[in-house]
Parts: C-alpha cells; sequence; structure tokens
C-alpha cells in the first residue's frame, strides 16, 4: 500500500499522513459544520442518528475489532447511558455533569462485564454479554423507582449552560462528541494499550509472552468500549426524547454489530460508513417507494409499452413489508463472504485501483487476515 | 479558515438557541387537497395491527373520498412504516412533516413509536390524532404547555376497561372478592393499577395479585393460589393466549369462579381458542367484534367494500384504522372551509358528538379533555362468540 516517504520522526505521529487527508477532512469538516444550513430538520435528524449509531460502532470496533472480543450486549450499555440521562435530567442535573456521569457508571459496568472475558471465549462470550444484555433489561423494567418502569421516560433536549439546545444545537453537540471520541478513538488504538489490544487479538499467547496481562487489557477494552456506548446512549435517549426497556432489546445490539460488519471491522471509518448505511437505508427505501413507481413508469412508457402497469408492478415490489429485511440479510451475507473488511476495506481497495491504475492486482489483498474469529491464536 | 468555522458555529449557536415557540401551523391544505399523514408498524413484531389499521385508514380515505372529500377537498394519505422502531418513527415522522407536508398526524401505530415523535409533531405545531395506544401521554394535557392542545385520542385506555369490568361484575353479577391474574409488564401495571383503585371505590377488601411473565405458559400456581385465598371473580390482565391459560388451569382444577377481561382478550381469538373453557368469561371492550354473518346496513356495506379492496374480512384493528380518519372527517367538515389547524382545534373543542357506524360509545372532547370516550361495552362468550350484554358502562356512577 501508499506510504509516504518518512523523512522525520514527527511524522509517526501526525493525525493526517498526506495533504490529501488533510483536504479531503477539511471539506469534510466544513461540510459537517454547514449541514444545518444545507439541510432540513428530516435530513439533519438522519446526520444525527448516524452520528449516534457511529459512536456506536467506534465503541463496538474498539472491543471486536481490535481486541478481539464479541459482544451482542452493547445495546444494555446504551441503556445504561440512555437511563442515566433520563434519570438525572429528572433530577435537574446539569447535562455536562450527567454526561460525563453516564460514561463514567457504564464504564464500570462495562469493566464487570469484561471479567467473564476474561475465562470465556467466542460463542461463549457471546452468550454471557447477551445473558447480561438481559438482565439489564429486566432491571430497567423493574427498579421502577428509577426507570419509571415499563411506562418509559420522557426528556427533553438537553440544557448547554443554561444554554437551551434546539435541532440544530443538539446537532453540533453530537458533532462535538463524535469528533472527540473519534479522535480518542485514533489516540488509544496507537497507545501503548491500543497496541496491547491488537496483540491479545492476534494472540494472546504471543502478547502473554511479550508482558502483555490479559486480563488488564481486556477489563480495560470492555470499560472503555461500553463507557463510549454509554455516552452514546445520552444522546440516544435526548434524540428519542422517550426511552423504555423494549427499546434496548437483542434486535438493537444485533443493528450495532451489523454497523461493524457492514462498516469494516478492522478500521474505525468502518463504523461512519455502518453507521451511515444503517441509519440511510430506511430513508431511503421510503423515498424509493414514493418515487421509483412513477420514474419507471416514465421510462416505460416513453419505450412505447404500458406505464400504468409497470407503475403498479414496481409500486407492488416497493411497498412490499418484508423487503428490507431481504435487503438485510443479503447484504450481512454479501459482506461476510466477499468483502470481510467492509465498506471500510472496499474504500481503501477503490483508493488503491485509482492509485495504481492500470497496475492494481485483486491479489494485493489476498493476504488479509479476518480477526472476526475470536478463537483465533489460543 | 479557522474565522470561518467560528463564524458558522456561532450562527449555528445563535439557531440553537431560539426558544421552542409553540405556534400552531396549517400546512398540508389546498383548494383541492388534505394530505394526512400516519406510521404504521407493516413489517415489525405488532404488524397483525399495524397492517389493518393502514388499510382501515385507507378505506376510510377512499370512501371520503368517493364522497366528494371534505368541502370539497379529497384526502391524501401518506402512510409509513415504523416497523415498531421509534428511531424509525421519528424519521418518518420528519419525513411527513417535512417532505410531505402533512397537515396532521392520523393514527400513528403503538406506544413508544408514538411518544418518541410526539415532540416533533407538537413543535411542528400540527394536530397528533388518535395514535393507536392508549398511553396517557397522548391525551393528557399539562396546563404550562400549549402545545398539549395539538394532541387527541379516542381510545379507552386499559385502566378505564378493567375498572369498568370490574365495576360492572361486582354490580350486577354480585361476585364479592376478585382477585387479579396479570402480565408483568406496563399493560399488566395498568390493570394492577386500576384493579386497586376500584377495589379501594367499590370498598371490597382487594384480594390476590399474582402475575405471570410474557409469554408464559403455565399458569398453575398463580390459578391455585387465586383459588386458595378464596378469590370469586379473577380479573384476567393478559392478552389472548394466556387468557386462554389462565381459564383452563382453572377448569383443570376444577375451580369455577367468574372471568372478567379487558380489551386484549375481547378479540374473536379468545372464545375461538378457549372453546368450552372460555364460556362465560366477560370481556370489556370499545367497539363490537364484527359478526360478518350478521351484520346488516352501514356495517355490512363496510364489511363487504373492505373484502372487495383487501381480499380478507375485516376485523377490529381495521376499525380502529377506519374510524380514526372517519372522526377525523366529522370534525374537518364541522370546522367549514377554511380548514386551518386552529379552526379544527375549535370544531373538535366545540363538544359536538361524533358516532360511529359500528355502535361504538359517541366521541366528544372539550377544552380539558382530549380522550373522546369515557365508556365502554361489556360483552360475555356464548355459544362460542363475544356477545354485548352491557352497553354505554363507565365506573363512575
Amino acid at each position: 500500500m501508499h506510504q509516504p516517504v518518512k523523512t522525520d520522526y514527527s511524522q509517526d505521529l501526525r493525525l493526517f499522513r498526506t495533504a490529501g487527508q488533510v483536504w479531503s477532512y477539511a471539506a469534510l469538516a466544513v461540510f459537517l459544520l454547514a449541514a444545518p444550513i444545507l439541510f432540513g430538520n428530516y435530513l439533519l435528524s438522519q446526520v444525527v442518528f448516524v452520528i449516534i449509531y457511529a459512536i456506536v460502532g467506534i465503541a463496538l470496533i474498539i472491543l471486536s475489532g481490535y481486541t478481539g472480543q464479541v459482544s451482542i450486549g452493547h445495546a444494555a450499555f446504551l441503556a445504561i447511558g440512555a437511563y442515566t440521562a433520563a434519570y438525572c435530567q429528572k433530577q435537574g442535573i446539569p447535562f455536562v455533569v450527567y454526561f460525563v456521569l453516564a460514561g463514567a457508571l457504564t464504564g464500570v459496568v462495562g469493566y464487570l462485564v469484561g471479567l467473564p472475558a476474561l475465562r470465556l471465549h467466542g460463542v461463549y462470550l457471546a452468550i454471557a454479554t447477551f445473558a447480561f444484555a438481559f438482565i439489564v433489561e429486566e432491571i430497567l423494567a423493574r427498579w421502577e423507582s428509577v426507570t419509571n418502569g415499563n411506562e418509559g421516560i420522557m426528556l427533553a433536549l438537553p440544557d448547554l449552560f443554561g444554554l437551551k439546545l434546539g435541532d440544530t444545537g443538539f446537532y453540533y453537540l453530537c458533532l462535538a462528541v463524535v469528533t472527540t471520541i473519534m479522535l480518542g478513538a485514533i489516540n488509544l488504538l496507537r497507545s501503548p494499550t491500543g497496541r496491547a489490544f491488537v496483540a491479545l487479538r492476534d494472540s494472546e499467547t504471543a502478547a502473554k509472552s511479550m508482558g502483555v496481562n490479559p486480563a488488564r487489557y481486556k477489563t480495560r477494552s470492555f470499560a472503555i468500549s461500553a463507557a463510549i456506548t454509554g455516552l452514546a446512549g445520552v444522546l440516544y435517549a435526548h434524540k428519542l426524547s422517550f426511552i423504555s426497556p423494549e427499546m434496548f432489546t437483542l434486535s438493537l445490539s444485533i443493528e450495532f454489530i451489523m454497523i461493524v460488519i457492514i462498516g469494516g471491522i478492522a478500521s474505525l471509518r468502518g463504523a461512519v460508513f455502518g453507521a451511515i448505511f444503517m441509519i440511510m437505508v430506511d430513508p431511503v427505501l421510503a423515498t424509493l417507494k414514493d418515487d421509483l413507481p412513477g420514474l419507471v413508469a416514465n421510462v416505460v412508457s416513453v419505450l412505447g409499452l404500458n406505464g400504468g402497469g409497470a407503475q403498479e408492478a414496481v409500486a407492488r415490489v416497493v411497498n412490499a413489508p418484508g423487503l428490507k429485511s431481504l435487503i438485510f440479510g443479503l447484504i450481512i451475507i454479501f459482506f461476510i463472504i466477499f468483502e470481510p473488511f467492509g465498506l471500510a476495506g472496499r474504500w481503501e481497495k477503490i483508493k488503491l485501483y485509482v492509485r495504481l491504475f492500470p497496475l492494481y492486482k485483486a491479489t494485493t489483498f489476498k493476504r488479509q487476515k479476518m480477526y472476526l474469529k475470536s478463537e483465533r491464536g489460543r | 479558515m479557522q474565522m470561518k468555522y467560528l463564524a458558522i458555529v456561532v450562527a449555528g449557536a445563535a439557531c440553537a438557541a431560539q426558544p421552542a415557540a409553540a405556534q400552531f401551523k396549517t400546512q398540508g391544505v389546498t383548494d383541492t387537497e388534505i394530505v394526512l399523514g400516519t406510521h404504521q408498524d407493516l413489517s415489525g413484531p405488532i404488524k397483525a395491527w399495524g397492517v389493518p389499521a393502514a388499510n382501515g385508514l385507507k378505506l376510510a380515505a377512499d370512501e371520503i373520498n368517493a364522497a366528494g372529500g371534505i368541502n370539497g377537498r379529497k384526502i391524501k394519505l401518506i402512510v409509513e412504516d415504523s416497523g415498531y422502531d421509534p428511531k424509525k418513527a421519528v424519521l418518518a415522522t420528519q419525513k411527513l412533516i417535512e417532505r410531505d407536508g402533512i397537515f396532521a398526524m392520523i393514527s400513528p401505530m403503538g406506544s413508544a413509536t408514538t411518544l418518541a415523535p410526539l415532540p416533533i409533531v407538537q413543535r411542528a405545531g400540527i394536530l397528533h390524532l388518535f395514535p393507536i395506544t392508549a398511553a396517557e401521554f397522548t391525551y393528557k394535557m399539562d396546563p404550562g404547555k400549549p402545545e398539549d392542545r395539538l394532541k387527541f385520542n379516542i381510545f379507552v385506555p386499559y385502566y378505564d376497561t378493567m375498572r369498568i369490568g370490574l365495576h360492572w361484575a361486582v354490580k350486577n353479577k354480585g361476585f364479592k372478592a376478585p382477585c387479579i391474574i396479570y402480565q408483568d409488564d406496563e399493560m399488566g401495571k395498568n390493570f394492577t393499577d386500576a384493579y386497586k383503585d376500584e377495589v379501594e371505590a367499590l370498598k371490597i377488601k382487594a384480594g390476590t395479585m399474582a402475575s405471570f411473565k410474557r409469554g408464559a405458559t403455565d399458569f398453575g400456581s398463580q390459578v391455585a393460589k387465586a383459588k386458595a385465598d378464596g378469590c370469586d371473580l379473577v380479573a384476567l390482565g393478559s392478552v389472548v393466549r394466556e387468557s386462554v391459560g389462565i381459564v383452563t388451569t382453572a377448569k383443570k382444577l376444577g375451580w369455577e369462579p367468574g372471568f372478567v377481561a379487558s380489551t386484549p382478550t375481547y378479540v374473536p381469538d379468545f372464545p375461538e381458542l378457549g372453546k368450552e373453557n372460555a364460556a362465560g368469561v366477560y370481556g370489556v371492550g370499545q367497539v363490537e367484534i364484527i359478526d360478518s354473518a350478521a351484520a346488516t346496513g352501514k356495517v355490512k356495506a363496510f364489511i363487504d367494500a373492505y373484502k372487495a379492496k383487501f381480499g380478507v374480512e375485516p376485523n377490529n384493528q381495521v376499525i380502529a384504522g377506519y374510524n380514526g380518519l372517519m372522526t377525523f372527517a366529522f370534525y374537518a367538515n364541522l370546522a367549514g372551509k377554511n380548514l386551518t389547524t386552529e379552526s379544527l382545534l375549535d370544531a373538535m373543542e366545540s363538544g359536538k358528538e361524533f358516532v360511529d357506524i359500528f355502535g361504538s360509545p359517541p366521541i366528544k372532547f372539550s377544552k380539558t379533555d382530549h380522550l373522546g370516550v369515557a365508556e365502554a361495552l361489556v360483552a360475555q362468550v356464548k355459544d362460542g362468540k363475544w356477545q354485548t350484554v352491557a352497553k354505554n358502562q363507565g365506573y363512575k356512577d
């Protein structure tokens, strides 16, 4: 792969390796900052959900992608963050305080959940995290004095330093949070801790022989991942403005896993790609449902055929209720078989293709390893 | 570059700081059209509710349009799928409000899926009408919040139906020691609250309260406990399948108390599944269960129209959607040619009664009460069918 020639040690510490990266991220930053001006509330809302999902994606990529630990209980961490926010807002605690508190609390819970991870691997760890998620869901439904039980809690948009945030303000808040977490995660993964995570993922035995303490780093990974998810939970609760235990179920945890599978488990960028995909599929399908039949009918009638019949047929297909599940299933199978590194991996290949054209060869990536196998290197 | 960021951030903060002014807004009404939006669960866990309700809405829209519309305006109904996911419901709601410019949200489905987008609808200043859930949030008004005036509902809450059932059975059938077996969730909580309040109001001793988990199949311990405590009327805070389980278990134990069930059990499946064990059970409901064979007049026309359009028999879920739009049409007609959110609000709060074609209790609202209905009917399973025994019942004497 393309590496710029290094002439200076400080180059290794830079966030952006090439001038191209600086410009493209600057353009992205300008675009995101201007989004409220460019978009209406509907699109802005989608972007906010993308941001929240991306934060969870980052958390899960740190845990699964970089440390090699499975979790199908991340909805529970999200729930703990969300309920901390809801409870604290009711008590009149300021946003900044309970935002940090939610992260800390979820981090502690994540540490505790990480303890069984020391003894469990692969599918057994998955079952343990799954059980944990059930326990949390049960507690949320039972502990009525705090969680209001199955009736759920309503929240208002947060006050930030006495300023009442509207939709736009909340968007900027989310943007600030995701940027900070992303930068934090990038830095974490090139710190000794991050290196230790990767070492543990690749081979626990080898890592141990190099002096990496598996117990310390696995629990740390769980704690960090949970804390980040907890922060996302706070934003999620405020965005939805109503939370109840039935929202934080297994299917939400699975949605999160889908983010990293589709986005790409081996790259933080994958979290963003995966989140964009997960959130945007529905609105795109909704738009298709409205516009596609008419469009097809126009094309067909230009060709001199029966436009009305085609319109009806297309309308029937795009309105079929199970369509989305079908598309999702196919996409996941497709990614697992053909592109284990997800959209982020595909993006790398496209970039390389363009750069090396016409000398690109598919075998460049032939020997890529897949770290989705949790039993690896034991 | 940095100055530019700063400028944008400052501009953003300035937008962000705008107070959420409660203003009613009118959109989606032209001289020829009224655009209405709804989100239903068409693909998720409660699509058995969402699909027929959406069909009911469509049928009502067709009928209204065929009859010339509302003051000359046709209804354009836009249905979105929420999949019973609050996140999707939020996005669907924003799409309906912004892209489609709906005049009002009509009969959206589910509790969580309605509550999450509700503030968005209120902030947009448009009406949130008749969600298919009986949650208190959907009609209770906070006097400090003018936007709460935009919320209306027409479904009897679980709480009310349970109180009505207990009240009626104790007053009219001479039961003395009611107890309750309930599902341990939000719905069950409504039932236990109603049970406690009604027992207190009737000045009788509270009896056994036994719970079971959603999806339970064995009710031996709960029934045995109720029997041992001398209960003579079991309130069923359960849904169809569990209700059948409970009455069957009681039969097996050779125990024959009275049973009174609420709306989730007042469905045709209960006598069908319960067979002879279901006989004699009392149920409370809002709308009489459709009986295709016995239907006459407008109800028969409704059934025929539905069958012609969708190819299946209508059920009570269809009526939930159908009545929602029909109630809207009634009040929109009252509001007259100048249809705005304000004029519709005034028409709805005028206290005029809407009576549906199914013989349900009349619907009316006032400035202080946005839950359109306070009464329900009591029925009993006879000859394998629910048969109405008392109409327009309330629990306040």
